[in-house]
């Protein structure tokens, strides 16, 4: 039967290497999505993960009013977990000392993401728990302990209760986002809160409702609850866009998602080249076969069990090597960033091999049907069916195909749009550019015989065929120079943004008589912090004299609306400054005079998302509600805020006229490390009002995060470079049969060996110069538009690359060609002439 | 000559007999085209070019007894190669048609005459034309495989011994010398006891030693296995060693004159003579 002929068939062709590139290809399309979306997936988890420990459940609904108790019991019928917390100020007492401590009690559930970090004694390790106190005992942070004067295993009074100091507090998930005095955190059981009596009608209280469930539970779920939520009630998820966190999630995620593609890109122009290269190579023996008697049907069996065949393997070994690469990227980053990924479920397994099936099956399908309709007097007349080899359908077939992979695996249409238009753009004005580049070579006038005129003789010659090796290569290199560019670009902008020396405490509450003794603080302990801003709350209640309600009434769409109603609920903080933040960009309108302070008009600049959801517009005056006074602002300018810098940042900065209009409180931001605890704690003692909020975790992850896409990106360029060198391979394959004639016909005219080995050479450094220079060009203009239109940073030139590009073209297509060709220059005439016959 | 070959030329020369005395009792009769293994009648062949129609062969009749030797000859681009795949079924026939061991190549399509070709015809061309991913041994079983016959390997090894090159079997193409691959290539045209065997230029790409070596196999195996042999060929010599030459010239068939073997064989004069009468 066929086939046992099949399969021998196929052992020998894949032997012979006629499939490795078809092999490589496939596998490396494999690899390369399996690798990249198990490494983002689990990315992508850990990070929600951590995102969900900083609020320690997936969603929570806070109130500064008791919640319907039925909230809670219906949450369990969609399959949810549920925790409550209760927080409220209390005074605790020991020792003769008495002191205000912020309570958090909850019930046992508590924390349903992230963990609790304690200690059994001031001086032990800590470690983590994943419930809270139980009901008798209190765990105290370590400030209190000092304060208070007391160990592990005194009793402390709290309230009107009585309870036993257990344990050291040393973090909770949620902690550093909500409390307002840092260093005297209380934990308490839910169950002991009727105990301390502190809880009295006018109160200060807050309650925090905590929900952890499948996405769909949770979306369910706040359907069911979104028309039962009262004002004062706040539905809260994991994102949030202005976070730094999801600002650098997002562009990690855009950017290995680009990087991808580029690799999916170049693995499928090798595979197309090399697919289309191994059935013009069968030509021969399906004619023969024809003419021995071979049935059509036959003839496809064997064909489409070869392409299954290699099709099942190289999917099984790219999976297989993709699997390897991304556990050895896993490991290393849980063993250098301690960060935990959970696995990536069956997602990248499933998209990978699909991608495979569908690369094996589109890139081939044309070829292999060509084949199939091989004539058997190909015998006879042995040009008959190259016509077939140049398939305007096989073409289009490609570009189909690799444009629904861009869009499978990026997911997003407009981007994988606009690199489809723009490549298919830079590949025409490459191929007239190398037409041009090839033709002007000839008035170089070079010495007849020299090297170099043999060189570019052979470039002219094959000008079409070149042309679409310099399209290839310079595709090639372009995505690596912009791969290489991006990268560098990225992670600086990054680390700008997140450098060594970042705070990683916000101090609050600082009245201004109190930022003296602050700044000598932070000077004697050689404590690095930032300036004291003026900070108040403020609430935009009209717009021109017209109250906010009845405007935003009018506005349509339900997501503008919902926008505006958070801009006119919430109650940012607000500051005046004389000059504009680090971080900050004037993009309408003007910063405040120098003189402002002598005019009565107060002036206000204000973020642009705020512009944007409130419809304001430059002259506008705003009325600002501060408890019960009211302030005017005329709208003077608007700003782009870099969100993403974890330094303070404020969505309006009043004019520095309004000095004095408002009471204030200070803040500013530290760096304090882990030996200043203890005299932190003693100055918060001093300072009983002012608060610190731990944001160390958020950098951690945020550097972790870094630290994370930069391997990632690391692993993406290495894909990127080896899909190149296949292209490159397989273009050169595909002319060594035609080289291999030129040699013979060269050698035979009495050329020197050396002389033709130079020719190759300088034919490929030429090849890999001009496919350098043009793709640097090309890759820096398309840089400078995606950084300003895909990454929201400023677009720039990198004219190190105009050099980088043609000498790593140069170097690296003369490299991979010539060591291509180099046994084909070895080899004596005799062998070549029987190869080729 | 070997015994064996001494049996089968005496077979050769009773078939041939017998052809002319049917012949000589009816020359168009029913009897007589059985005995014609290739019946050629009104053969043309044209083709669509950017200029118009061409006509590559123009209304060609002549007929091949079985077991007979025939060779085609003429100038470069005269027809003669376009007319050999006509006749193998490779192509198909503008108008006229082909007869092959009596079924009429018009009226089958291109898996009906593969499937002809896989029971009746054996080919050796100019290139060669084996499979380099396959051994010398494996290039002959080819067309059996293809056939669905698998019990070819004992006769394959046969035959690569009657070619020379029973140590040379598991070699492949690359590691032959190009008289060795054509041997391959004459081996397996024999495979499977084809009744018609087409070759082309079989000796062109060979040197003479080599080109010579060949000529004698494909005649000795050609006798020995009572098989039908149409060869193309420029070369005089070559075709004087087949019992016809048909002259192809300009697309038409000039004439066909008697080759040097005939006088062994006095049948295949008279036939030859009124062929050419015919075509005159």
């Amino acid at each position: 039967m066929w086939v046992k002929l099949a399969f021998k068939l196929f052992s020998r062709e894949f032997r012979r290497g006629e499939l490795t590139i078809i092999f490589a290809a496939i596998a490396l399309a494999v690899l390369t999505v399996f690798s990249l979306s198990s490494i983002t997936e689990r990315i992508g988890l850990n990070i929600t993960q951590k995102s969900s420990d900083f609020i320690a459940a997936d969603r929570r609904l806070s109130s500064n009013h008791a919640i319907d108790t039925q909230v809670l019991s219906k949450a369990n019928e969609f399959g949810l977990e549920t925790a409550k917390l209760l927080y409220f100020d209390s005074m605790l007492f020991a020792n003769d000392e008495l002191v205000l401590g912020a309570v958090k009690a909850t019930t046992q559930e508590y924390p349903l993401r992230g963990k609790i970090t304690i200690k059994d004694a001031l001086t032990a390790e800590p470690y983590e728990v994943t419930t809270g106190p139980t009901e008798g005992s209190i765990w105290l942070s370590e400030g209190l302990f000092y304060t208070l004067n007391v160990e592990v295993g005194d009793k402390v009074e709290l309230g009107a209760g009585i309870f036993n100091i257990s344990k050291v507090l040393v973090k909770e998930p949620d902690a550093p986002f909500f409390s307002l005095s840092g260093n005297k955190r209380v934990l308490l059981n839910y169950n002991d809160i009727e105990k301390t009596q502190a809880i009295q009608p006018g109160s200060r209280i807050f309650h925090r409702y905590l929900y952890k469930g499948e996405e769909q539970q949770l979306t369910d779920y706040y359907a069911w609850l979104k028309p039962l939520l009262k004002s004062n009630q706040e539905w809260q998820g994991i994102k949030d866009r202005q976070s730094p966190l999801g600002n650098n999630l997002d562009k990690a995620e855009r950017f290995l998602l680009l990087a991808g593609l580029f690799g999916i890109m170049l693995a499928a122009v090798a595979m197309a080249v090399s697919a289309k290269r191994y059935c013009e190579r069968q030509y021969d023996p399906v004619a023969m076969m024809k003419t021995l008697g071979g049935s059509r049907r036959i003839i496809r069996n064997i064909f489409l069990l070869h392409l299954s065949l290699v099709t099942v393997f190289s999917i099984a070994v790219g999976l297989m090597v993709g699997y390897v690469l991304q556990t050895i990227g896993a490991d290393y980053l849980i063993s250098v960033m301690g960060a935990e990924l959970p696995n990536a479920g069956v997602k990248p397994w499933l998209l990978s091999s699909f991608i495979g099936l569908i690369c094996a099956l589109m890139f081939s399908l044309k070829p292999l049907l060509d084949l199939f309709d091989i004539p058997p007097l190909r015998v006879l007349r042995r040009n008959l069916g190259d016509t077939l080899a140049i398939s305007r359908v096989h073409i289009a077939l490609s570009l189909l195909t690799i444009f629904a992979l861009m869009w499978l695996f990026s997911g997003e249409i407009i981007t994988t749009l606009i690199l489809f238009v723009s490549t298919l753009f830079v590949i025409a004005i490459l191929f007239g550019i190398s037409r041009l580049l090839f033709a002007a070579g000839r008035s170089l006038g070079l010495r007849p015989g020299s090297s170099w005129s043999l060189a570019i003789a052979t470039l002219q010659k094959r000008a079409n065929a070149n042309a679409i090796q310099l399209i290839s290569f310079a595709l090639a290199i372009k995505l690596m120079l912009f791969l290489v560019v991006l990268k560098s670009d990225i992670i600086d902008d990054w680390q700008q943004q997140v450098p060594e020396d970042a705070p990683n405490m916000f101090i609050i509450n600082v009245a201004e008589n109190e930022i003296a003794p602050l700044e000598t603080f932070f000077i004697d302990k050689n404590i690095p912090h930032e300036d004291f801003y003026p900070v108040f709350r403020g609430r935009v209640d009209a717009l021109n004299g017209e109250a906010f309600a009845r405007k935003t009434s009018k506005q349509e769409g339900e997501e503008k609306d919902e926008e505006a109603k958070e801009g006119k609920r919430r109650e940012p903080n607000l500051t005046w400054l004389s000059t504009l933040p680090d971080d900050n960009e004037i993009i309408e309108g003007e910063w405040f005079a120098d003189n402002i302070a002598e005019s009565e008009q107060i002036e206000v600049s204000v973020v642009d998302h705020w512009r944007d959801s409130l419809d304001l517009e430059l002259g506008d005056v705003i009325t600002i509600l501060v408890n019960e006074q009211v302030i005017e602002a005329k709208v003077t300018s608007f700003r782009k805020v870099n969100w993403a810098t974890l330094k303070p940042n404020f969505v309006m900065i009043l004019s520095t006229n309004m000095a004095g209009k408002v009471p204030v409180m200070y803040f500013s931001a530290a760096q304090i490390q882990e030996q200043h605890t203890k005299d932190v704690s003693q100055l918060l003692q001093r300072y009983p009002t002012i608060s610190m909020i731990d944001i160390k975790a958020r950098i951690e992850q945020a550097q972790s995060i870094i630290a994370q896409v930069s391997i990632a990106i690391g692993f993406v360029l290495s894909i990127v470079l080896i899909s190149g060198a296949l292209v490159l391979i397989s273009q050169v394959q595909a002319s060594l049969a035609e080289r291999m004639q030129e040699v013979v016909i060269l050698r035979t005219l009495g050329a020197k060996g050396r002389l033709i080995k130079l020719a190759t050479l300088y034919e490929f450094i030429l090849l890999g110069a001009i496919a350098g220079l043009v793709a640097a060009i090309v890759s820096d203009v398309t840089l400078f538009v995606i950084q300003q239109q895909l990454f929201n940073v400023d677009g720039r030139l990198h004219f190190y690359i105009w050099l980088l590009g043609p000498l790593s073209g140069a170097v690296f297509v003369s490299a991979i060609g010539y060591f291509m060709v180099a046994r084909t220059m070895r080899q004596n005439t005799q062998g070549l002439l029987r190869k080729l016959s | 000559m070997s015994v064996l070959s001494q049996v089968k030329d005496a077979q050769v020369k009773d078939q041939s007999n017998t052809s002319l005395d049917s012949h000589s009792v009816n020359p168009t009769g029913d009897l007589l085209e059985t005995l014609n293994i290739i019946q050629v009648s009104g053969l043309t062949k044209s083709v669509n070019t950017l200029e118009g129609s061409l006509t590559i062969l123009s209304d060609i009749n002549f007929s091949v007894k079985s077991g007979e030797s025939v060779a085609i000859v003429g100038a470069s681009g005269s027809g003669k190669s376009t007319l050999l795949s006509l006749l193998a079924g490779l192509d198909v026939a503008s108008q006229g048609d082909v007869q092959l061991d009596g079924q009429a190549l018009s009226t089958l399509d291109e898996e009906d005459r593969a499937q002809l070709r896989a029971e009746k015809i054996g080919f050796v061309f100019q290139s060669f034309m084996l499979v380099q991913s396959l051994t010398a041994l494996e290039n002959v079983m080819l067309p059996a495989e293809l056939a669905g016959d698998h019990d070819a390997r004992a006769q394959a090894i046969t035959l690569l011994d009657k070619v020379g090159l029973s140590h040379r079997i598991e070699h492949y193409p690359s590691q032959l010398s190009g008289g060795e691959q054509q041997r391959v290539a004459i081996a397996r045209a024999f495979i499977g006891s084809p009744k018609i065997l087409f070759a082309d230029e079989p000796s062109a790409n060979l040197d003479s030693k080599n080109g010579h070596l060949i000529e004698t196999l494909l005649f000795d195996l050609n006798k020995q296995n009572g098989t039908t042999l149409v060869l193309v060929t420029h070369d005089e010599h070559l075709a004087k060693q087949c019992q016809r030459i048909i002259h192809i010239e300009g697309g038409q068939l000039e004439k066909i004159s008697v080759g040097e073997t005939t006088s062994e064989n006095t049948g295949k004069n008279v036939n030859v003579k009124e062929e050419t009468s015919h075509v005159g």
